[in-house]
């Protein structure tokens, strides 16, 4: 018996050994591009802004922190976002989910407790800024500013213009005289990314049109190659995002015409049509609007308040239902009529071949988000088991405000960056666990 | 030795299938000798293994046996250094066999009770793959009273009847976050039961040489009105209505073996067994809810397996007149497609390695060791239905001790 016992030993033993499968790690030296020092360069998307606002869970979630974790595995450096602090954790504000009313709309609030906000300061010749705690750090990877266009990368007063930039900057609202391209590339960097550009559109379409002009293509092509010259000066590798089709997103396709006209026809099925306030043609000089009967073409904003419809509002033919006729069309700054779409469109096509032309002649890897978002628009996507989509809420990808992602949208894109990034530089950044971040919160 | 076994501990256990949600863990002796035993007159195991066999049996028997699962499946989704890993839970498929007959009767009498399927994983709340699958926790008892008569002295034949009780409990996290971020749950909770039948032919073709044949039927084990039960948000909680029930059935396949023994001395049992699984039968794993609305709808996963086989072969060596050294292996092909692997069975092909020791206690009692240690080969995989994708990989390791009384 006692050799028994022995031989069991061995095989237990043995068999210890073998208990846990193991994987094999990927080799760290086969990438051409340096991690050490990464910085991103982008608007509100790069920021981490989610739910009409930028704050604190946002900020740790954006996709630049995704990719610098992933980075680090391969032996990438450390990366340092301005967070707000947890005393201010709402930093801008943003909008929660409260609940749904009896017909299954979302019922949303603003956050306005502990947020950041130290001011509002009047800016001549310009408005009002809304002014936040500053960034006190001094490193500083993530240069994601809110609200930027590429149209302002160049301009000394951007600072003074835009309070998320402003509380990057060293000195006092209304003194600043640095350029935001300048001030991303003031300490050396081995590695950027570079999602500027969808303001440029993006202002014009979330605007209905109405609030905003598209940046001119040949203005952004020439800033777009300054960028990147600046961002290569000394070498450097990176990567780029072409911009989303502006109507791609759920803004624009949540309240639909069709959807207000059903609820109208409900209560008043004589109704047979909404009135918009349309731009004539798609000629970008074209000034003219005139009311015509909307079709599913045009685009209603997310934002826009649907209890209008059909209240009695003055008119040159006397008191008339808003929306209705074409005597009170909805106005212009609520829809992204069929023309302005095209239009907006049409530039960001334009802005996307900058984009992917300048990048290739550099040689730098190119995420094209504009494919991806499109197909997943027409697709939706499965990832680990979870269906997504473009819908509002439901879809998984986009906050509450319908233009910004989710923390588990920022790690889809966070992916495809990394998946552009590996295939340009033969490197091996592992992927991002998609289904380790949230999608929209519920009460 | 005492520190081996906690080292073993350590490590422990979780699943217990062995292709698709198979267990064959059905004897000590059975399993040191690789698993075979179609052919062969071991003990009370013949119940399961070939109830033509009974009545040829020399003696009557009373055994049980247990053989806890010392199981690891990993994860490694594709493009990432991370690795996931099943949280270590014990399973014990456990047998117990009684045989019984008049001295110098043709006939003999058996019950088995034995767990021919289950599945016991737990991936926790956190992993890549949770909205697939948390943890499911899947049983099946089968009880078989059997009957066998020999015609001949060379052949004889047995039948039995199969209940089986069978029960689930799985968990996965619904993509819907609360307030703090956390997801969803669904939990299905349930039981049922199933009815099938065994039966086998043995064949004493020489002095040295046996053949058995069985064939276990398929069991259709549907659970009825099993609890469905949904932890949501609380803005969600209308479209995952409580309390609800789901109805799911599972085909548990049945098995054609074949399996020689041959004895070219006293000292040496030689045996080898083929196993044909008619793994086809499931086509999907489908949950229908008592109750649906928009968001929860009965779901449909394909799963279409197609036939398993596994070809095994053993030796026994008597080294004195009380004690059995046995050995084996085997090769079991999976039943599962490239496409449609799953976290609640990552499947593949395998090999095995058996050992065994057996020892008779008394002229009446035998004390059986057996050991296995089994590799499910890795398998890089993009499931159809869910995305995920990344390579799984299993190792199992299985001791089992027996107790069997014989007169």
């Amino acid at each position: 018996m006692k050799n028994f016992k022995l031989y069991l030993t061995i095989l237990l033993v043995a068999s210890l050994a073998a208990c846990k499968p193991s994987f094999e790690k990927p080799q760290t030296n086969t990438s051409t591009a340096d991690f050490s020092k990464y910085i991103a360069l982008g608007n509100s998307l790069t920021a981490g802004y989610a739910d009409g606002g930028l704050y604190l869970e946002g900020q740790q979630n954006s996709y630049p922190s995704i990719i610098a974790k992933q980075m680090q595995i391969v032996g990438g450096g450390s990366f340092t976002q301005p967070l707000f602090s947890e005393a201010q954790a709402n930093g801008s504000g943003y909008l929660k989910l409260t609940g749904f009313s009896a017909t299954g709309s979302p019922i949303t609030v603003t956050e306005t407790n502990n947020t950041a906000v130290t001011g509002v300061t009047a800016i001549p010749g310009f408005g009002n800024v809304t002014t936040y705690s500053k960034y006190a750090g001094t490193e500083l990877n993530n240069y994601g500013v809110p609200g930027i266009k590429l149209l302002h990368v160049t301009l000394a007063s951007y600072g003074n213009l835009n309070g998320f930039y402003e509380r990057l900057l060293p000195g006092a609202e209304g003194t600043h005289t640095t350029p935001y391209l300048d001030f991303a590339t003031s300490k050396p960097f081995t590695f950027f990314t570079n999602w500027l550009g969808n303001n440029d559109a993006l202002g014009y379409a979330t605007s209905g049109g109405a609030g905003d002009v598209l940046t001119d293509k040949a203005t952004f092509a020439a800033l777009y190659n300054g960028v990147m010259n600046k961002l290569t000066a000394a070498g450097q590798k990176g990567a780029v995002a072409t911009i989303p089709d502006v109507t791609a997103i759920p803004y624009f396709n949540t309240v639909t015409v069709g959807a207000i006209l059903a609820g109208v026809q409900k209560a008043n099925p004589a109704v047979q049509a909404l009135y918009i306030s349309a731009k004539s043609s798609a000629d970008v000089t074209n000034t003219t609007y005139a009311p015509r009967a909307a079709t599913a073409q045009d685009l209603v904003v997310l934002t826009f308040p649907t209890a209008k419809i059909g209240t009695m509002v003055s008119s040159p033919a006397g008191m008339v239902p808003y929306g209705l006729t074409p005597y009170a069309p909805i106005e212009n700054q609520y829809v992204l009529d069929n023309n302005e779409a095209t239009l907006a469109k049409d530039y960001v096509k334009a802005y996307n071949s900058t984009i992917i032309s300048v990048a290739g002649a550099k040689g730098i890897a190119v995420n094209d988000m504009y494919t991806f978002l499109n197909d997943v628009k027409a697709h939706g996507l499965i990832i680990d088991g979870v269906n997504l989509s473009s819908n509002y809420i439901s879809g998984g990808l986009f906050s509450l405000d319908g233009v910004h992602l989710t923390p588990r949208g920022y790690a889809i894109v966070a992916n495809e960056f990394i998946k552009a990034i590996n295939k340009q530089y033969n490197s091996k950044i592992p992927l991002a666990s998609v289904s380790a971040y949230r999608s929209v919160k519920f009460p | 030795m005492r520190k081996v076994i906690l080292l073993l501990l350590a490590c422990l256990p979780v699943m217990a299938f062995a292709q698709g949600f198979q267990v064959n863990l059905h004897g000590q002796k059975q399993i040191g000798m690789g698993h075979t035993g179609t052919g062969l007159l071991q003990d009370g195991a013949s119940v399961l293994f070939n109830p033509g066999a009974l009545a040829m049996l020399p003696e009557n028997y009373i055994q049980a046996g247990v053989s806890p699962l010392i199981f690891k499946s990993g994860f490694n989704p594709t493009g990432t250094t991370d690795s996931y890993y099943t949280k270590s839970k014990l399973a014990t498929p456990f047998t117990f066999y009684g045989v019984w007959g008049p001295k110098q009767s043709k006939f003999k009498f058996g019950l088995g009770v034995y767990t021919p399927f289950g599945g016991l994983t737990d991936w926790g709340n956190s992993w890549q793959g949770k909205y697939t699958l948390e943890s499911l926790d899947l049983k099946a008892i089968y009880i078989q009273p059997t009957i066998s008569y020999k015609l001949t002295d060379f052949l004889s034949i047995g039948g039995g009847f199969v209940y089986n009780h069978g029960s689930v409990e799985l968990t996965r996290a619904i993509p819907l976050a609360d307030a703090s971020g956390a997801d969803g749950q669904a939990r299905l909770k349930g039981s049922g039961h199933g009815l099938g039948w065994n039966a086998g032919a043995f064949i004493k073709a020489s002095d040295k040489f046996t053949i058995g044949l069985n064939y276990r039927s398929q069991v259709n084990t549907t659970i009825k009105n099993g609890d469905a039960i949904f932890t949501v948000a609380k803005s969600m909680e209308a479209n995952f209505p409580q309390p609800n029930t789901f109805t799911a059935s599972l085909p548990l396949p049945s098995t054609s073996s074949v399996g020689f023994g041959y004895t070219p001395n006293n000292k040496w049992t030689l045996a080898l067994d083929v196993n044909y699984v008619h793994w086809s039968v499931y086509k999907v794993l489908a949950f229908d809810y008592g109750t649906n609305t928009s968001l929860l709808q009965d779901t449909y996963s394909p799963r279409n397996y197609k036939n398993g086989a596994a070809f095994r072969a053993g030796a026994q060596y008597k080294a004195k007149d009380n004690l059995f050294l046995r050995f084996g292996g085997g090769y079991g092909i999976t039943p599962v497609r490239d496409g449609y692997v799953t976290p609640e069975a990552p499947d593949a092909n395998r090999y095995y390695f058996t050992g065994g020791v057996g020892y008779s206690v008394t002229k009446h009692l035998d004390l059986d060791l057996s050991f296995e240690y089994e590799r499910v080969l890795a398998r890089t995989q993009t499931n159809i239905e869910s995305n995920l994708s990344g390579t799984f990989k299993t190792n199992v390791y299985i001791p089992g001790i027996s107790l069997a009384y014989h007169w």
